[in-house]
């Protein structure tokens, strides 16, 4: 691994965990309801830099994000480290295999989609044990997902339009500037 | 909107309406399908005495001609844990998800599941 690659992951995984603590700042209608804003970075990792980084970047956030709010190894933890896990792993196989096929948004889509399955899955296997509450809760979860995939993919679309207009994708002279 | 539409290619937008599609109708099918199954009536004396939620555990009373009944509901099964009748059948009978339990002696009847059509198809024999 190159320092440049390592610096960059460095400075993205920063990026992710600033905009998953001030998700958790935002007050929200329903407690389990997340933005995902933090897979903005992760997307925007994957496409303009590939798989490796997209997912160093959601490692790194995923178990710092837990070791400062104290939620290391515990269920809220192995909550998102699957969900982070299979997303990203989700949306880096669709973007290898269907390149042209889908852009920022059909690939936020996949991800919050199978974020939302691992979280569902784990849940019920390791949690609730309780078919019925995953079955009534599942598609409520699946399509708030797919708003909130929606919006980030946006988000994702324009972040990663104005990097590679101002910095010719690289993201080292956003931190200097 | 616009320039959400130009962002976006024909497969994202395909894929935006699947995943809308499923899960609305999700949201509507699993609402039935909870509110019309799993349910339990118990009845006395050929009367719905309680009707209760499959999914909640609970453990009920019911009083009939030979005395008090224990009607247990747990993990989404049913059964009779204590009687006073004779036989002890409706005991023995043990764990129903689906069914019927019939303790003769004290007029009690445990249904489980469908909800509120089981009137109708009561035999000579429960009748």
């Amino acid at each position: 691994m190159r320092s440049q690659d390592k610096y960059r992951i460095a400075v993205l995984a920063a990026y992710a965990l600033a905009l998953s603590g001030f998700e958790s700042l935002l007050p929200t209608p329903i407690p389990w309801l997340r933005l995902g804003l933090a897979n903005i970075i992760t997307l925007v990792a994957l496409m303009l830099y590939g798989f490796g980084t997209a997912l160093n970047v959601t490692l790194i956030r995923v178990i710092l994000a837990s070791l400062f709010t104290g939620t290391f190894l515990g269920p809220a933890f192995i909550l998102s480290f699957g969900g982070g896990i299979l997303s990203t792993a989700a949306m880096g196989l669709t973007h290898r295999m269907f390149r042209n096929l889908f852009g920022p948004v059909g690939l936020s889509l996949v991800g919050a989609f199978f974020h939302n399955i691992a979280q569902l899955s784990l849940a019920y296997f390791l949690f609730i044990q309780r078919i019925e509450a995953i079955l009534i809760i599942s598609p409520v979860i699946l399509f708030i997902g797919t708003l909130t995939g929606v919006a980030n993919g946006i988000i994702s679309d324009l972040l990663m339009k104005n990097i590679l207009k101002n910095d010719h994708g690289e993201i080292q002279n956003i931190s200097q500037a | 909107m616009k320039r959400i539409i130009k962002i976006t290619t024909f497969a994202d937008r395909l894929l935006f309406l699947i995943l809308i599609s499923a899960s609305v109708t999700g949201i509507f099918y699993s609402r039935e399908a909870v509110s019309q199954s799993s349910g339990v009536v118990i009845e006395v004396n050929g009367r719905p005495e309680f009707t209760f939620p499959l999914h909640t555990d609970r453990t009920v009373s019911v009083s009939g001609p030979c005395g008090n009944m224990l009607v247990e509901i747990r993990d989404g099964k049913v059964r009779v844990k204590e009687a006073h009748c004779p036989n002890q059948l409706c005991v023995k009978e043990g764990w129903i998800s689906k069914g019927v339990i019939v303790c003769l002696p004290n007029k009690v009847v445990v249904f489980v599941g469908g909800g509120h059509d089981h009137g109708k198809d009561t035999d000579a024999v429960s009748g």
